[in-house]
């Protein structure tokens, strides 16, 4: 396992030389071909799961000064139509890439199915002695999706989250006597003034939802996401048919220290 | 033959100002101007797009993106965001194999001080 990732390592410095060589020598910012060539280590990556095997890669040494002469039209056809391709760039292209969309030379964007309501993940949080900023963050973070690599602002990636005993989430210092939440009816002198105490014995999952709907974007699809958090005073919730599992919170100090 | 061209780039503006020329002309050499600025914006916008997506991949490896990098460009590995955030979300087995990489070269500061104990913070470098 150490000799293959160092053979990894030695072959992407390799790569990673030659990728840079040939950049210098298309000084001339022929983007499709530099794109493409940098195209060539993640198709081989791709179709052997990471590990090079050496019979793939003797062929890079080989087809060096071949790739540099033709031409790079070529290249722009690439993906679409293999007989374009001359005999000896086969090797770059898979098969299942030959008839697909181009993903390497176009900018992802998620498509309908790629956020389907129903195939979304759901989180479960017990929210007993956790700190409430702490915890709010977390789920924010994962309501947005910020924690997938496909994250995009403009979409609604993110996961749902169950926040369950709700009325038992803990604030540090004075706060339970001395934060105060603040509500307009939009009347003058209508502001209603509560303290986390009172609100906690009023309506206790308001306190989470305050929090989290601050840390979400302010929008339409802000609004959107908050949708997504569902929490419940008691210990149950009535999502057992979606499976929730676990949120992973990394922060160190979300649970109060006693 | 200002005023034609005017309006047909005022195609999906509101209310009068797709329909109005005096309008319309405000609002055009303002959507002119913007998108003048963003042509220059949308390659910050979208730098900082993969960023936060190669930022995210990592994390999931236990790596957070500054160390990555500067493990990446210990290694000499000269792969740019762009690609990096397409290899995260369209090869993960790759990216793992990036992620190991950067890890051997720059093991990180695992031994971040939690900010309970102010005294000292140490930083593996």
């Amino acid at each position: 396992m150490e000799a293959a990732t160092v053979k990894q390592s030695v072959k992407l410095k390799k790569m990673a030389i030659l990728c840079a060589s040939t950049s210098t020598i298309f000084s001339s910012s022929e983007r499709t071909s530099f794109g493409s060539l940098k195209k060539t280590i993640p198709s081989n990556q791709s179709s052997f799961l990471g590990f090079f095997p050496v019979a793939a890669l003797s062929k890079p040494g080989s087809v060096r000064p071949t790739t540099l002469s033709f031409s790079k039209r070529d290249f722009r056809v690439c993906c679409q139509d293999l007989s374009l391709v001359p005999e000896n760039q086969r090797w770059m292209f898979e098969e299942s890439e030959a008839d697909g969309p181009d993903i390497w030379n176009n900018t992802w964007y998620p498509k309908a199915k790629d956020h389907i309501n129903t195939e979304k993940t759901w989180y479960v949080v017990d929210a007993t002695d956790k700190i409430l900023g702490r915890l709010a963050s977390t789920i924010s973070v994962h309501i947005r999706g910020k924690n997938l690599a496909t994250y995009t602002p403009s979409v609604d990636m993110g996961a749902f989250v169950i926040v369950v005993n709700a009325e038992k989430v803990s604030v540090s210092g004075k706060k339970r006597t001395q934060k105060l939440y603040r509500r307009h009816s939009g009347r003058p002198g209508g502001m209603k003034v509560e303290t986390f105490n009172q609100l906690q014995q009023r309506i206790p999952e308001r306190i989470i939802e305050h929090a989290v709907r601050g840390m979400l974007p302010k929008g339409r699809l802000g609004r959107a996401l908050f949708n997504h958090l569902k929490v419940y005073k008691g210990p149950d919730h009535p999502h057992d048919a979606q499976k929730p599992i676990e949120l992973p919170i990394r922060d160190k100090r979300v649970q109060k220290q006693r | 033959m200002n005023k034609k061209e005017i309006l047909k780039l005022a195609k999906g503006f509101r209310g009068r100002a797709k329909n109005c020329i005096r309008i319309a002309r405000e609002r055009v050499e303002k959507a002119l101007q913007y998108s003048y600025r963003d042509r220059r914006n949308k390659k910050r916008d979208m730098r900082s797009l993969w960023i936060q997506s190669i930022n995210a991949g990592t994390r999931q490896h236990g790596v957070n993106y500054g160390n990555f990098m500067h493990g990446l460009m210990k290694e000499n590995i000269q792969l740019n965001r762009k690609v990096l955030s397409e290899i995260s979300m369209h090869e993960p087995y790759s990216f793992r194999a990036l992620v190991d990489i950067s890890r051997n070269a720059f093991p990180g500061n695992k031994n971040v001080v939690l900010p309970t104990r102010k005294a000292d913070v140490s930083i593996n470098v």
